[in-house]
């Protein structure tokens, strides 16, 4: 009966709706100081329709008399108001995320309404952060997503995981689409260290980033979505007055931390230490009749070779020469930036124009980056049913890189270099290591290496992008609650590289007359989408939204470089002035993707929700045979707290449960992975040649990863707290794997879907407004991650060294002999071996013999939480933003201990200072081997070189202070706001080198993580900062 | 509903028109299946044979150095920085060296390359085909004669007909499968399938082929494995065919055998029998990375080293200095072309095997030994100073830094400091990630 009765009402309201309608009008002021607010969205509840507000904060609306009104605008609280004309509404700031509209895979939806996961960051926490790469302004932020720059160095790559690695071999990097077109993110450094194409987006022109991160929210990208999807949504124009931003920061940065090093006298008596210690080897291997002699023979050695890195006089013998050498590889490193944006419009017609010129010197010396942008977004509509658009960027980047970090010419590796080593080689009164070309004069072997200030004093590396993103597109609506868009957009990538090597670098380049070397690559890829969208409300309970349609990509990469060497002088650095031509090539790839999309949503008494998706998708990647696939999601949520049994509950605000369940894939593989090859690349002695270089695999198909999640969010109090919990597991199978084959074969690995891995996880955030006064405000942010990354079938296989994937273990683990420290009888480096014993049991007995040891877990590069909390506090005008991330439980393998941390067994690196504890007389208890030069000394891989990398810092902590009205009222201007930022401010670590976020640029890959080679620490930055509004 | 049919119309058009683009053909490479239909296929499959045999990793020098640096006692020090050969000169090489694993590869690459041209001889022209089959058995037997040194035990330790040798693999491979899991053959069908290949290499090749292999680079690379395995009738015949053959002289001077260009290729001396092939493009030369002062710079040469050769000796003057470190003059030039073998290695092999049979064959062993003496500025040795050691020094100092030793040293039972000739430290370990991809691998004592 009460079923009966609230039908009748709602056919009653409906028809009221239908015949009794009148014009409401009314203004939307800010509660707090009474202004007026405009694109406010004023909408009638249960119904599609809706206006804005206008720059006066006025509305009008055709509503029946009874109708609810619902004000909603971003940082407001959303209000209902029973309509009536000439309504005054107040709203109240507030975040109240529940009516955020969040950016989904081709639509919009609301995210009271969202069954899957999303995580959304806005422009206000993006906005002036002092960073090359919009990914790392999002660090710390966002529950479930892991982000870590390899190092310190400008628009270098950056990982980003998703809820873990779902892949060993293919890509692990999330899909990135910006305004509906997906970006290029092909690597296109030629210098081994991969450049993140993101570094070419404009973080101020961004409205906010959704990482979509069930298969619920991304299965609807198909194939591409394994590794989760970010949607970069740019700014648009709303109708009203013009506004016009300005801001500008300016500021420096400097390392994290720095690592000590022996001084002059250490190091002159670690290295004589280090010649009794190898004379014993000597003499031990038959080199020398007595040990006296082996002695003699190292000493002598040794003194000469002291003599040479003292630049050929004894001043080491007083150590009166003590470079710090490090201190040179890092440079001063200001950064500014200028921004100014316009937008606004009418009724008809919006846009938003934004201009930004970043100006950034690198901690490194050599290392600059300047990035000039421009976009505009316009939107017309030409009548009642067609609306069109442009969004369009254009981006001009200008990288002045230096080595990636395995070259002796990368300025971190200056540390390698003696500090008896004069900077200035007083023979010459050249930098060190500068030489006469005509006759290698002082002589080619000092100092100890190649002086990397040699490259920045003579060398360049610099990196041009043209960049064009944009799209146009077409909304036609067909009929009442039936839409379409088309659009056409297109991402143009043209990279020149450009690298000159002068005379004093021929040490390193080889060539006695410079070197130089260009590259070029134009990308481009066009893409197109085409989509209906429907939406109706049935008998005001029934809400259905409906997306279908298709999308396309072409992917072409045009790529050419030449490298030449011996110009007539240094002045001379075009190719055209190259006498030799020392090598060449020219290549092309394409791929495409055209996949067909469905979704559904529906929604019951706005309490039971049901999504439904799939995704048809195609890839020229694989072979013809299994070429389609198919990539289903189905999620449902139900709003508990709208069901009467709880409307009772004062202080619960908000409660959902949500569940979801999908299938995606991942095709981030060779372009031509499938097929048997012969490339042409082997000519020999000047004459054409061919090799097989890939075995085929017929049968290569996509990974799947199977996605489950569920989730609860509520919201008390008013929603002064509000929580998102998220548990999930991830399950790829036929993962896409590089599986090691026999080498007799000719091959070393084959392409095929072999094996699975699992992710698990949960997720919590915590946003809560702790106190709410009228004059001072402080809210909280908590986001919590726990990722659990578990290989579990590779076919018996083992991939990779020292970074593994393994069956049973997390992807990349460090796996290696387990270190036991130094033999008090001998000083030998002792490894626990680790072997099975008869019983079962590991053999837990030392030896010195490294391959008599066995490879054991010896860490995780995987964190086991990661972690972000952010406080705001705002009195007054002043505001204090401060952001803290953390990274908890990963191991570090500090690649270049075997260097610099390594008993002196390479030589004469210089040494990181605990090399002083060295064992030294039989008896001495210690962890560092006997010094011994040139002999290895437990510098094989092991545990020696690993390192807890748990870290948590401040990231970001901003003080701000707004003008109030009575003075920019005064000064003829909206707004403006004063600030001093600092980025990377302080960190709490137990990592005894340069910085703990970090991996080799050279050796990334899914599987090679956590390593350090002299990488370039992260920066620490601290500008001063200023936006104006007009 | 016109709306709809052009909406709907936009939708269906794309997405047909599209479809086609799926095939997308790749455009520096092309299918296996079209790679060998044709004469110029499998030429230019040859080429490349050539070009992976150059490899750093094989012929463009590092097998070489492995030898060098293995067979070392205080004649070099090694000081560079890469790890894997530090291990290699220390002795004390982890399974997982990478250099070693990388040679390994490169190797089977090669052969495999070799057997994907032998598998299409039916396509090449008439008057190639034994020229092609040729070239291809030169480099599969060269290749599995430095493998089976290298990674097994030596002829001369113990049985060669039990101790395990390397795979032998002659068919392309076209899929992997768990007959991909090859074991390994004994050491003594290795070396008869290297003389097999040889031999049939000896009988096909032209007499000239440019810096491609001759008639003459099958029968110099028999007299090395004929020396190798003791054989000295065999040894000395084919070292005679070549010297014999007059296609090749000494050059006039010691320096002359590695002629210097800092800038530019340099072409093969009137000395070299085979040599892998250098441009400024193309090929690498990992002796001129390790042992130049120009370059690494890595490897010093001791004062013991020094003190091994006669006052006037030219080669005792070969050497550079540079900060206080004497260096090897051998490998100065950039774009050198990588020795394999030269005419001088086939008179000192003569020399040897004619000595040890007591045998004149082409010449006394007197004249070969002083043929190379005298070119490096030494004095003619009489008849009465003739001894074995002194051959063996001499091929010692003329070889030195060019890969022999350490096979000479377990020809001749030697000892590498402490460590005798038939050391397992002195075997390379079959490398791991081959043990861990073919369960039917054994691998070598001591690792």
């Amino acid at each position: 009966m009460r079923k009966l009765k609230l039908l009748l009402l709602g056919l009653l309201c409906t028809c009221q709706f239908l015949w009794a309608q009148t014009q409401i009008k009314g203004k939307v002021t800010d509660s707090k100081d009474g202004s007026p607010l405009q694109g406010v969205t004023v909408s009638i509840k249960n119904t599609s329709l809706a206006t804005t507000t206008g720059p006066d904060g006025s509305f009008s609306i055709n509503a029946s008399p009874n109708a609810i009104l619902q004000f909603s605008s971003v940082g407001f609280q959303t209000l209902e108001v029973k309509a009536k004309d000439n309504l005054s509404v107040g709203l109240v700031q507030g975040d109240n995320s529940l009516s955020e509209v969040i950016v989904v895979g081709y639509g919009t939806k609301l995210k009271r309404e969202l069954t899957g996961s999303v995580a959304r960051v806005s422009a206000k926490e993006l906005a002036n952060t002092p960073v090359t790469s919009f990914e790392n302004a999002l660090q710390g932020r966002a529950a479930g997503v892991f982000i870590e720059q390899q190092n310190g160095k400008l628009g270098q790559g950056i990982k980003v995981r998703v809820r873990g690695s779902a892949s060993v071999s293919a890509g692990n990097e999330p899909f990135y689409v910006v305004d509906g077109i997906p970006l290029i993110t092909s690597d296109l450094s030629s210098n081994g260290a991969t450049t993140s194409p993101l570094a070419d987006i404009n973080p101020n022109d961004i409205e906010s980033v959704e990482i979509l991160k069930d298969a619920s929210a991304s299965a609807i990208y198909g194939s591409r979505a394994s590794n989760g999807v970010v949607l970069i949504t740019t700014k648009k124009g709303k109708a009203g007055k013009t506004k016009i931003d300005f801001g500008f920061f300016t500021g420096q940065q400097d390392p994290t931390n720095t690592v000590e090093f022996l001084n002059a006298e250490e190091y002159v008596n670690y290295f004589r230490q280090g010649a009794k210690g190898a004379a014993k080897q000597d003499f031990k291997l038959g080199l020398y009749p007595t040990l006296q002699a082996a002695m003699t023979a190292e000493s002598t050695f040794v003194e000469s070779r002291l003599l040479r890195y003292s630049a050929g006089n004894t001043d080491y013998q007083t150590y009166k020469v003590n470079t710090n050498w490090q201190d040179l590889a890092f440079q001063d490193a200001p950064i500014s930036q200028y921004d100014l944006n316009l937008s606004g419009g009418n009724d008809r017609t919006t846009f938003y124009m934004g201009g930004q010129f970043l100006d950034q010197k690198g901690i490194i010396a050599r290392n600059s980056l300047k990035r000039y942008s421009g976009r505009i977004n316009l939107e017309n509509k030409v009548n009642n049913w067609l609306s069109v658009g442009i969004n369009l960027s254009y981006v001009k980047t200008e990288n002045k890189r230096v080595s990636n970090d395995n070259q002796f010419s990368t300025p971190l590796q200056i540390v390698a270099l003696s500090p008896i080593t004069p900077a200035i080689d007083p023979r010459t009164g050249l930098t060190s290591g500068a030489l006469d070309p005509a006759t290698n004069l002082p002589n080619t072997n000092y100092p100890v290496y190649y002086n990397p200030m040699l490259s920045v004093e003579g060398g360049m590396y610099n990196t041009f992008i043209n960049r064009t993103l944009g799209n146009v597109f077409g909304n036609i609506s067909i009929m009442k609650g039936l839409g379409f868009r088309t659009e056409l957009g297109m991402d143009q990538l043209n990279q020149n590289e450009e690298s000159y090597n002068g005379r004093v670098t021929k040490r390193s380049s080889g060539s006695t007359f410079g070197t130089g070397f260009n590259a070029s690559n134009q990308v481009l890829s066009i893409n197109t989408n085409n989509y209906f969208k429907y939406n109706t409300i049935i008998k005001s309970v029934h809400k259905v939204e409906a997306t279908a349609g298709m999308s396309y990509q072409n992917y072409t990469n045009q790529s050419s470089s030449v490298s030449a060497r011996d110009f007539p002088s240094d002045d001379f650095k075009k190719l055209a002035s190259a006498a030799t031509n020392t090598a060449y090539s020219s290549s092309e790839t394409e791929y495409t993707f055209l996949g067909y999309f469905v979704r559904a949503n529906y929604s019951l008494h706005d309490k039971y929700l049901l999504a439904l998706s799939g995704r048809y998708d195609a890839s020229s990647r694989f072979g013809k045979n299994s070429r389609w696939g198919f990539f289903p999601a189905v999620s449902a949520g139900w709003i508990l707290s709208s069901e009467d049994f709880l409307s009772e509950v004062d202080w619960l605000s908000f409660l959902k449960i949500k569940a979801s369940w999908g299938e995606t894939g991942n095709a981030e593989i060779g372009n031509f992975a499938s097929r048997g090859l012969f490339s042409g690349d082997a000519s020999y002695g000047g004459n054409p040649g061919t090799h097989p270089t890939q075995i085929p695999n017929p049968d290569l198909k996509w990974e799947t990863t199977a996605s489950s999640d569920i989730g609860l969010e509520f919201s008390l109090f008013k929603n002064r707290v509000s929580v998102e919990a998220d548990y999930y597991i991830r399950k790829t199978s036929d993962l896409l794997l590089n599986v090691p084959v026999p080498g007799t074969s000719g091959f070393s690995t084959q392409l095929r879907n072999i094996g699975n891995l699992e992710n698990t996880g949960y997720e919590l955030t915590l946003n809560t407004t702790n106190i709410s006064g009228r004059k001072f405000k402080w809210t909280s942010n908590v986001n919590f991650s726990v990722n659990k990354n578990k290989v579990t079938n590779l076919g018996g296989q083992t991939v990779g060294t020292l970074n593994v994937a393994k069956e049973g273990e997390a992807l990349g683990v460090f796996w290696a002999r387990e270190f036991a420290g130094a033999d008090p009888a001998t000083g030998d480096a002792l490894y626990y071996k680790n072997t099975l014993l008869a019983n079962g049991k590991l053999d837990r007995s030392t030896t010195n013999d490294y391959n008599q040891a066995v490879d054991v877990v010896i860490g995780n590069p995987n964190p086991d939480f990661i972690y972000g909390f952010r406080n705001d506090f705002i009195y007054s005008n002043f505001e204090l933003d401060v952001l803290l991330q953390g990274v908890q439980g990963n191991e570090i393998f500090a690649a270049g201990g075997q260097y610099m941390t390594a008993s002196g067994s390479n030589g004469f690196d210089n040494q990181t200072r605990d090399q002083l504890n060295a064992w030294k007389n039989p008896g001495d208890i210690t962890n560092v081997p006997e010094a011994r030069l040139f002999y290895p000394n437990g510098v094989n891989n092991s545990s020696r070189y690993i390192y807890d990398g748990s870290y948590l810092r401040v990231k970001a902590l901003t003080i701000s202070y707004t003008l109030p009205s009575s003075i920019t009222s005064k000064l003829k201007i909206d707004r403006a706001k004063f600030y001093v930022r600092g980025q990377n401010l302080f960190t709490i670590t137990n990592y005894p080198l340069w910085d703990p976020e970090v991996n080799a640029d050279y050796s990334a890959t899914n599987i090679v993580q956590g390593r350090d080679f002299y990488s370039v620490p992260q920066a620490r930055t601290i500008v001063f900062g200023v936006n104006i509004g007009l | 509903m016109k709306k709809l049919i052009i909406a709907a119309g936009i939708l269906v058009l794309t997405g047909v028109s599209c479809q086609k683009k799926l095939d997308v053909q790749p455009a520096q490479s092309i299918d296996e299946k079209d790679a060998l239909k044709t004469n110029s296929g499998v030429l230019t499959a040859l080429n490349g044979s050539y070009a992976d045999l150059g490899n750093a990793a094989l012929y463009g020098g590092d097998i070489f150095l492995y030898n060098d640096l293995l067979s070392d006692a205080g004649e070099i020090r090694w000081n560079g920085t890469y790890a894997g050969l530090t291990q290699i000169y220390n002795k004390a090489i982890p399974k997982n060296n990478a250099f070693v694993r990388d040679t390994w590869l490169q190797g089977y690459k090669v052969i495999n390359d070799v057997n994907n041209v032998l598998s299409a001889l039916t396509v090449v022209d008439a008057s190639l085909k034994d020229r092609v089959e040729g070239e291809a058995k030169f480099i599969r037997g060269s290749v599995y004669f430095d493998l089976v040194r290298s990674f097994a035990k030596a002829w001369n330790d113990g049985s060669p007909s039990t101790n395990l040798g390397v795979p032998i693999v002659l068919t392309p491979t076209r899929s992997i499968g768990e007959d991909s899991k090859v074991a390994r053959n004994k050491v003594s069908e290795v070396y008869d399938q290297v003389i097999k290949d040889l031999t049939e290499a000896e009988a096909k090749l032209p007499v000239t082929n440019g810096f491609y292999a001759t008639k003459y680079s099958a029968a110099a690379m028999l007299a090395r494995v004929y020396l190798q395995k003791a054989d000295y009738t065999n040894a000395a015949a084919a070292a005679n065919r070549v010297i014999t053959s007059g296609k090749y002289t000494l050059a006039s001077t010691f320096a002359g055998v590695f002629p210097a260009s800092s800038s530019s290729a340099v072409p093969n001396t009137s000395e070299d029998i085979f040599a892998m092939q250098l441009t400024t493009t193309s090929g690498s030369n990992d002796y001129y990375t390790f042992y130049s002062p120009n370059s690494r710079g890595d490897i010093d040469i001791r004062p013991a080293h020094l003190a091994l050769y006669e006052t006037g000796d030219a080669r005792k003057a070969f050497f550079v200095t540079s900060g206080g470190s004497t260096y090897t003059a051998r490998h100065n030039s950039r774009y050198a072309n990588v020795r394999i073998i030269r005419l001088a290695e086939m008179y000192l092999i003569r020399a040897e095997a004619n000595f040890r049979l007591s045998t004149s064959v082409g010449d006394t062993p007197l004249n070969d030994l002083n043929k190379v003496r005298t070119r490096s500025a030494l004095p003619a040795l009489t008849s009465t100073e003739l001894t074995l050691d002194r051959i063996l020094k001499d091929r010692k100092l003329e070889f030195a830094f060019e890969g022999h030793s350490l096979n000479d040293i377990k020809r001749l039972q030697g000892t590498v400091g402490t460590l005798p000739w038939n050391s397992p430290k002195l075997i390379l370990p079959i490398p791991d990630r081959e043990i861990i991809a073919n369960s039917n691998l054994v691998q070598n004592e001591g690792y």
